[in-house]
């Protein structure tokens, strides 16, 4: 099996507080790869430093087989990113975002903007399409998020978080996108903490907790004998079985 | 109650309402207790001063030729205040008291009494009063006074507030914010002109105002105070057709106000409507896009440009500097007390805006970060960045250093003002290119702060640095101007200076794009967290 994505010894500390304690991991390539854990787990640090927007303290990443911090002309040109908690350039409106984002990335004009405009009608933001991104919502922003990560057509896809926030309708036109991204062999990896999507959705599962990985592997090897993986990711952080009956026994009792 | 609208009178209750909201605005945190009193003795000295001003000023035969434009200005500024203030009052808002079954008369009614409490009503209201006693003589101007202040008092109070729901909807949404953020601007760019024009009064005395004044004589509410002025010399039929004048637009004001409240109060809130409005004028694509060259260098040159227009935090920057560049030199000028090098302030200020490039991009800069994998994409980024800049700051202060040329008259120093206008810019250029990659700083998008905290000795190092060094590096360039101002034969070749300032300018900003350019591409996750805190 080919990986996608080869993580090691990965660490990061800010200040005291350690984010990252030493990852290793290999993300197989051609592969839906959900990246589970509680908040604070370190998701989001990983995947900045995975993708090369936040220098780790130690370890190696290489991505499609190339290092990301010593040969990054290679590996930015095969990721698409959308990240959590950063910004786009909201004063252009979606098309013009997009134009922006397809040029920077040496693509020549006439294709950005005909790719621009099919993703546009796919994600269903070409009415929105000449609205300045500061005035759109959460579900609008992920979108044209994920349009200007996928622009380029790369090999692998970093998504942080991309259903947080998202209405319903928006999420399964999000779906919809990155089971036909996979299906053509690309690798998709993505962050979050709604288990049902997670097993609904990915084929190979990494559990991370307090800044390390707990478990990984295919869906069935993560989930064990654990009925759902909302279980088995109980268990894994150590969060199964805590008893929250006994102090509020008050709550619901004779009035 | 039935049912129907609330029985007696309201007033009472808002009166009340605004009275808590003002004491509670106060409990909330000493900082602001402590600001509010500080602003009210700050204003109610200045109120002090000025009617000791207007009673100095009684018996002078220009009196009303100032009292009369002063009153207009401070209807403009009544006018002009609710589009930057918005969210200091709430009582401002009457989408707020939607639910309550209220009918428009008596609401308006309630609503004018309350907005008659505060320092700015206080405030006019001295000043109203220093006005009529500079200008009253005789019982009958006394009788014409009184009316006529209250006109006008309500006037400036329903202007504001007639403004202020007309442009609700604008002043609540994310236009409205963005606006608030170029309030400060407006403000200081004001005090710069009305500087200027106290100067020039000063020097050319007051009868300048004269023709001004028989003008606005006319214009409600200074029409009220015109006819203090005409009561006093007499001309009792134009005092009250000027005291009517001023009633008749109060009258027009509280129609108007009225109608808005009850558009308002009846149609759903702006907040909630999707606005599908506008949109279509913001169409992309302008003709700039296509003269602008291909590549990453294109297409940086035009979102830069773009957010000068469009980002209002940019946007202010611009505006100051572009402001700041042309007053100083030719104000100067206009006054006789100019140098013709002040023309350099023009390349000086909006070099500036050099500084920080990644700063202003905010996070957003992730962006620019996945798309530069090499010092040679980092360099087109840097050098598409100052040829935005030098778009727009190459004509205009060209522009401004002709024109100071013009109005001092010394033609034969433009070639080396010029030449070391364009040094400077360069100098600006390399330093603010160098900084950027060495000393990002984050700028919030919220609020009149330019650095986040805990930066602002990093922005202060970075740019006053920047500004230092980019002198010295100017000195070889000031050296021979002023070699040529002393030598003999100086004004012969001092025209060499203009192509020397350009070539010199070009050559050190392409210096501090090479210098830069390494950094950026080396350091861009430090400089993506350093941008991030905003």
């Amino acid at each position: 099996m080919t990986s996608a994505v080869s993580v090691r010894g990965l660490w990061k500390r800010f200040g005291q507080q350690v984010a990252v304690a030493g990852i290793d991991l290999e993300l197989p390539a051609g592969k839906f790869i959900g990246l589970v854990g509680p908040n604070g787990a370190g998701k989001t640090t990983t995947l900045s430093m995975v993708t090369g927007l936040l220098r780790p303290d130690q370890g190696s990443v290489q991505v499609v087989g190339h290092d990301v911090w010593r040969d990054p002309v290679e590996v930015k040109a095969r990721i698409g990113v959308l990240p959590e908690g950063l910004r786009l350039f909201e004063r252009l409106s979606g098309r013009e975002l997009l134009a922006y984002s397809g040029r920077l990335r040496g693509l020549p004009g006439a294709e950005v903007d005909k790719r621009a405009g099919q993703l546009l009608d796919v994600l269903d933001l070409a009415g929105a399409q000449h609205k300045l991104v500061v005035d759109y919502s959460t579900g609008m922003r992920k979108k044209i998020g994920l349009a200007a990560a996928l622009l380029h057509n790369p090999e692998v896809l970093f998504l942080d978080e991309p259903f947080e926030g998202v209405d319903p309708v928006s999420a399964q036109i999000i779906r919809g996108v990155l089971e036909r991204y996979t299906a053509s062999g690309a690798t998709v990896v993505f962050s979050s903490h709604v288990m049902e999507l997670v097993e609904s959705l990915c084929d190979w599962v990494a559990v991370m907790a307090a800044g390390r990985i707990r478990a990984h592997g295919t869906l069935d090897e993560v989930r064990g004998s654990a009925p759902s993986l909302q279980q088995a990711f109980l268990e894994l952080v150590g969060a199964h079985g805590r008893d929250t009956g006994s102090d509020l026994d008050w709550l619901g009792g004779k009035r | 109650m039935t049912g129907g609208a609330v029985a007696g009178d309201i007033t009472p209750v808002v009166v009340r309402l605004k009275l808590s909201l003002l004491r509670n605005g106060l409990r909330q945190s000493g900082g602001r207790r402590a600001a509010y009193i500080a602003s009210a003795v700050g204003v109610l000295l200045f109120s002090v001063l000025q009617m000791l001003g207007f009673v100095a000023l009684r018996g002078n035969e220009h009196a009303a030729s100032v009292v009369v434009p002063l009153i207009a200005v401070l209807a403009v500024g009544w006018a002009v205040m609710p589009l930057f203030f918005a969210g200091g009052d709430e009582t401002l808002d009457p989408t707020r008291l939607v639910m309550l079954p209220l009918r428009p008369r008596p609401l308006v009614r309630a609503l004018l009494v309350s907005s008659l409490i505060g320092i700015g009503p206080v405030f006019t209201l001295c000043m109203l009063v220093g006005s009529v006693i500079s200008v009253a003589h005789g019982g009958a101007a006394y009788v014409v006074a009184v009316v006529g202040v209250a006109l006008a008092l309500l006037v400036c109070v329903a202007l504001a507030r007639t403004v202020a729901v007309a442009n609700l909807r604008l002043l609540t949404s994310r236009k409205g914010r963005d606006l608030a953020v170029l309030s400060g601007l407006v403000i200081a760019i004001g005090a710069q002109v009305v500087n200027f024009g106290a100067q020039r009064l000063g020097s050319g005395g007051l009868g300048q105002l004269d023709g001004a004044a028989g003008v606005l004589a006319w214009v409600p509410p200074a029409s009220a105070l015109g006819a203090v002025d005409s009561a006093s010399e007499g001309s009792y039929g134009v005092a009250v057709a000027q005291l009517a004048l001023s009633a008749l637009a109060l009258a027009g004001l509280l129609a108007l106000w009225s109608r808005h409240l009850t558009r308002l109060m009846t149609s759903p809130d702006g907040s909630t409507l999707p606005s599908a409005e506008g949109a279509a004028r913001e169409q992309s694509s302008t003709g700039l896009a296509r003269l602008l060259p291909a590549g990453r260098t294109g297409t940086v040159m035009e979102r830069s440009l773009r957010y000068v227009w469009r980002d209002p935090k940019t946007k202010a920057a611009w505006v100051t500097s572009l402001a700041i560049g042309l007053i100083v030199p030719v104000f100067n000028a206009l006054q006789g007390t100019g140098v013709i090098y002040f023309a350099c302030f023009a390349a000086g200020m909006l070099g500036v805006q050099m500084y920080n490039q990644f700063g202003q991009d905010t996070s957003a800069f992730w962006m620019v970060a996945m798309t530069i994998s090499s010092t040679r994409d980092a360099y087109v980024e840097l050098r598409a960045r100052a040829l935005a800049l030098l778009l727009i700051t190459l004509p205009y202060a060209t522009l401004v250093t002709v024109l100071t040329t013009a109005l001092i008259g010394d033609w034969p120093k433009l070639p080396e003002v010029l030449g070391m206008s364009f040094a400077l810019l360069g100098a600006m250029l390399a330093t603010g290119a160098w900084t950027s990659a060495r000393f990002p700083y984050s700028i919030p998008q919220e609020g009149y702060k330019n650095v986040a905290p805990g930066q602002s000795g990093l922005a202060l190092a970075a740019v006053v640095g920047g500004m230092v060094s980019a002198a010295l590096l100017c000195a070889p360039v000031i050296a021979l101007t002023i070699w040529a101002n002393v030598s003999a034969d100086g004004d012969e070749w001092s025209w060499l200076l203009l192509p020397l300032g350009a070539v010199y300018g070009t050559a050190i900003t392409l210096a501090g794009l090479r210098l830069a350019a390494p950094r950026t591409a080396r350091q861009l996750p430090e400089i993506l967290l350093a941008v991030s805190k905003g």
